[in-house]
């Protein structure tokens, strides 16, 4: 991995890393790849980035120590190029064929002069199905119900650990958005 | 080929998830002991954490150095070189218990929501 530390080393020379740092970064990573060598764990697990110049360039740019973002990885334009192609032929086909259905298919426009029908009776706003609280410590039942869409009354800070014993509505039933839930708390 | 797309897609998953606490890990194990690079990736795996394939830890604790979160001391080693040292600094136990509090408080509502559900996948 030596070749692997003096890329890096060469990477962080050329973003303008003060040589100290740079040699100091270079002389740990060293250190630790032996190291971890020596215990059979992969070069993989350290640097984690195959690339040594987009590993020093990232580790360079967290420290502040430059201001460039690293490299960018291989370009993929070629990948991007075939899915166009690709894309482009299946579009070509389903237009030939539709032309080729429109061609020989007769025509209909189907229009309709109702007006649109209008169901009288449903809520303007969807149920809300009231969550499992029970066993479950007041504070945190408290934010699993806000965030249902449900209130509850208020609870005292310091009953915050106290567990719920009871509720009401019960689990599972369907309920309007903002529907108050009454908890009984219990000791924790 | 779907069972690949899905170990592909679950590895994505776990990697989004631990990039929002792995600074926390980072942390957590230098904030009794200090420790260097290695020495820190050694704990996470003692500890059953294994980092292969979500990236390198140096990029992280550049940033948690420049941040102020960890300080750092240049000591010998056991029979090597020396080593540049992270400890958690005061403001970085600071964030680590925030961090901590944060991480409990998601964990508790995001289990309340797929506790339900059936652990074991059918292949």
């Amino acid at each position: 991995m030596t070749a692997y530390v003096e890329e890096c080393r060469r990477e962080w020379k050329r973003l303008g890393v003060p040589d100290l740092l740079a040699d100091e970064m270079a002389t740990d990573l060293e250190a630790d790849l032996a190291e971890a060598q020596a215990d059979g764990v992969s070069a993989a697990e350290i640097v984690g980035e195959s690339d040594p110049r987009r590993f020093a360039a990232a580790w360079a740019s967290e420290r502040g120590l430059v201001s460039a973002p690293p490299p960018k990885k291989k370009s993929r334009k070629w990948l991007w190029i075939v899915l166009a192609v690709v894309v482009a032929f299946f579009l070509f086909v389903g237009g030939m064929s539709a032309l080729a259905l429109g061609l020989l298919a007769p025509t209909s426009v189907h229009t309709s002069s109702r007006p649109p029908v209008r169901v009288q009776g449903f809520p303007a706003t969807k149920a809300v199905p009231v969550p499992s609280l029970l066993g479950l410590k007041a504070c945190h039942a408290e934010r699993i119900a806000l965030n249902a869409g449900l209130s509850v009354g208020k609870l005292p800070t310091r009953r915050c650990d106290a567990v719920v014993i009871r509720q009401r509505p019960a689990a599972g039933q369907l309920v309007g958005p903002g529907t108050r839930l009454r908890l009984r708390l219990g000791r924790s | 080929m779907f069972t690949i797309m899905r170990c592909m897609a679950n590895e994505s998953r776990r990697s989004q998830m631990l990039r929002g606490v792995l600074d926390l890990c980072l942390l957590a194990v230098v904030v009794d002991e200090p420790a260097y690079g290695y020495e820190m990736t050694r704990r996470l795996r003692e500890r059953g954490l294994s980092i292969v394939g979500e990236g390198s830890i140096y990029p992280l604790l550049g940033r948690l150095e420049r941040e102020g979160l960890v300080a750092t001391h240049r000591s010998a080693s056991d029979g090597g070189p020396p080593r540049k040292y992270y400890s958690a600094s005061q403001s970085g136990q600071r964030a680590l218990t925030e961090g901590v509090q944060a991480w409990r408080d998601v964990r508790g509502e995001v289990d309340s929501v797929l506790s339900t559900i059936e652990a074991e996948v059918a292949e």
